[in-house]
């Protein structure tokens, strides 16, 4: 007895402290049960429901909020066919959003390198000028890219007072204007994780690498980028999925016209009072974007082996 | 055979400006054990990085084999650079890292395989070709750093304060490992270091630096038994310097008194008041102070294993310490406060001017 008597205390001990301790993690856990969790079960429970006439749903099951994902029904008829439309706005958001990607790593890893080679009292000058921008409203930023590029705009202008042209290009309301608005708005996303990740090489190995008969070309591709390349794949991420489900760029830069996914969805729940098939739209994005991210961090951790 | 002629490296602009290099010339033969020794700021550094070619200096020539490698950028170099910190690629492993300069030069695969091979064995780090660089201990590393330079067989290796990182033991322990490797391998080595030591038990030849200067270049021995200057004396080894007075006759006297006919140079032979370089192991402590040229009272004694310094304040009041070794089977004790002689041979005495 007196021998089990302290492993008894000890198992009540044990006991209290992991009660303890989902008592501390229990207001993380709600938030993310009310935050995330339970408006996700929402949007999936509603995918599966009938629209109502004048928006919301019908509590009655149907498989039409997913069956319009990528067909779409005859009025007269009702026979499905594919939905062309669905098809080349996703087609569209992935392109543009590929693109997107693309050009902020290639602005911005020159542009993270530059601020990284600077001397440690000028860096937070450089940060600053990247970042101003990210505190100005997202709107006001479009509308300012409009201004830029509309046929009596800026570029427009300069280019016709150079004699370049003479008739205006048309910029605005095309895939053109959508990605230079997205380029331009995610860009410090990409700089800020590719800085960081820079921040931390080790310079020396450059030097090293040069020692070692490495040109310029090579020393980047062998010694810079695998060692900056937790940086790349975080930027890229950081600008791949918001620009996936973009909404005011493309709704104000693309026009009526040119939509991407998220201009969808906000239609299916606005205008076109189908709020199944916004929601089903929802988790199609939602989907794409995690198998995305599962083959782009697949991908590249293979690579460094 | 490399020569530097007149190098000038000024880092900023205008009165601000910092000379790290004024007009430096040294001429460093094939097979050599070349040794760049000196205070933290007097330029031997960056003499190192401009012949490696990360620094441009403003003036002069840098020759190898005869041909000026002043205007070819780092990777057209055949020279090769052991990194302080060794600078090892650590997304790559090992054998990588080793024949990453082959690679670059477009050897074929067969022959970088061959190559890599030959020199972890070299230098013993055969066993651990597939490990990368954060799974070693730091004379690992060391030894994959020095592997990967010496790989691309450059005519001149050169290696920045490459042992300062290990400790004592194990910097011992490289400092016979590179000198095996630099005598196997007949390749010119270029050593930057601070530490006196290390560069008198490495070097074929040293040439110590000051304020972006060279002050004097010869072998560990002349350096250290005939230094030119009092900043050479200083810096290489501990020593006594005793002020003294030259008369035209040729002797010297000493604090105290005494006179004594001291090894001089030819050009030294200014009459007047001149500075004696005694090294204090090259001394012994004698009882009976007038037996001696120099005396002293005994102030503190301090043990050190393998010998004691005795700290004597001579009679115009400087310091000098004297080394004796120690030895249990002669034991001797002086007493603090005790007025003793110093002893030594005419030879040990440098005279400097001034």
């Amino acid at each position: 007895m007196a021998v089990t008597q302290p492993n008894t205390d000890l198992v009540i001990a044990n006991r209290r402290e992991t009660r303890n301790r989902w008592l501390l993690l229990l207001p993380s856990i709600v938030i993310l049960l009310a935050a995330a969790v339970g408006p996700l079960i929402v949007v999936v429970i509603y995918s599966f429901l009938t629209a109502g006439d004048y928006g919301g749903v019908v509590w009655h099951f149907s498989w039409d909020g997913w069956l319009g994902v990528f067909t779409t029904s005859d009025p007269f008829d009702g026979t499905l066919s594919l939905a062309n439309a669905h098809i080349s706005i996703l087609w569209r958001s992935v392109k543009l959003s590929f693109l997107t990607t693309l050009f902020c790593l290639i602005l911005g890893f020159p542009t993270a390198y530059f601020i990284a080679t600077r001397p440690v009292t000028q860096r937070d000058g450089w940060m600053l000028l990247i970042t101003i921008p990210f505190w100005t409203n997202l709107l006001i930023r479009t509308f300012a890219i409009m201004g830029l590029i509309r046929n009596e705009g800026l570029a427009n202008g300069l280019l016709e007072w150079l004699g370049i042209i003479d008739q205006p290009i048309q910029m605005m309301f095309t895939d053109f204007a959508i990605l230079l608005g997205m380029v331009y708005v995610y860009l410090p996303l990409m700089v800020l994780p590719l800085y960081a990740s820079m921040e931390r090489l080790n310079f020396s190995l450059i030097d090293a690498a040069y020692d070692l008969y490495a040109t310029p070309f090579r020393v980047l591709r062998r010694v810079i980028v695998p060692a900056v390349k937790p940086g790349v794949v975080a930027g890229s991420i950081l600008v791949f999925v918001p620009s996936l489900g973009a909404y005011v760029i493309p709704r104000i830069l693309g026009g009526g016209t040119q939509l991407m996914l998220g201009n969808l969805i906000e239609l299916q729940f606005g205008q076109a009072r189908n709020w199944p098939l916004g929601a089903a739209l929802s988790l199609t994005l939602l989907v794409m974007v995690t198998v995305a991210l599962i083959v782009y961090v697949r991908a590249s951790a293979n690579e460094g082996d | 055979m490399i020569e530097v002629d007149r190098i000038h490296v000024r880092f900023g602009e205008g009165p601000g400006a910092f000379i790290a290099l004024n007009d430096v010339s040294v001429t460093i033969n094939e097979s050599e054990f070349f040794t760049l020794l000196g205070p933290s700021g007097c330029g031997k550094t960056t003499l190192l990085r401009s012949i490696a070619g990360f620094i441009h200096p403003s003036g002069g020539a840098i020759r190898l084999a005869g041909q000026n490698i002043l205007s070819l950028p780092p990777f057209k170099r055949p020279v090769n650079t052991v990194f302080q910190n060794y600078a090892l690629f650590p997304h790559m492993t090992v054998a990588e890292n080793v024949g990453f300069g082959l690679e670059m030069l477009g050897r074929p695969r067969a022959e970088i395989a061959a190559t890599v091979e030959e020199m972890l064995a070299l230098v013993k780090m055969t066993p651990m070709a597939s490990r990368r660089p954060s799974e070693l201990s730091g004379g690992q590393q060391q030894r994959v750093a020095l592997a990967r330079a010496l790989a691309p067989k450059p005519k001149v290796l050169l290696l920045d304060e490459s042992l300062s990182a290990l400790d004592l033991k194990l910097r011992k322990e490289m400092q016979i490992e590179l000198k095996r490797l630099q005598s196997e391998t007949g390749i010119t080595f270029i050593f930057v270091t601070h530490d006196q030591e290390e560069a008198l038990t490495m070097s074929d030849r040293i040439a110590v630096m000051s304020a972006g200067t060279i002050r004097q270049i010869g072998t560990p021995r002349e350096i250290y038994d005939h230094p030119r200057e009092r900043f050479v004396a200083d810096f290489i080894g501990d020593t006594n310097f005793v002020q003294a007075n030259l008369s035209a006759d040729g002797t010297v006297e000493l604090p105290g008194g005494a006179r004594i006919r001291a090894g001089l140079q030819e050009d030294a032979a200014v009459a007047g008041p001149v500075t004696l370089v005694i090294r204090p192991e090259q001394t012994v402590l004698e009882q009976v102070p007038e037996k001696a040229p120099l005396s002293g009272v005994l102030e503190n004694v301090v043990y050190c294993g393998t010998d004691t310094h005795y700290h004597l304040m001579l009679a115009d009041g400087a310091r000098f310490v004297v080394r004796r070794q120690n030895n249990p089977a002669r034991p001797v004790t002086f007493e603090k406060g005790q007025r003793l002689g110093i002893g030594f041979e005419p030879q040990a005495v440098q005279v400097l001017e001034g």
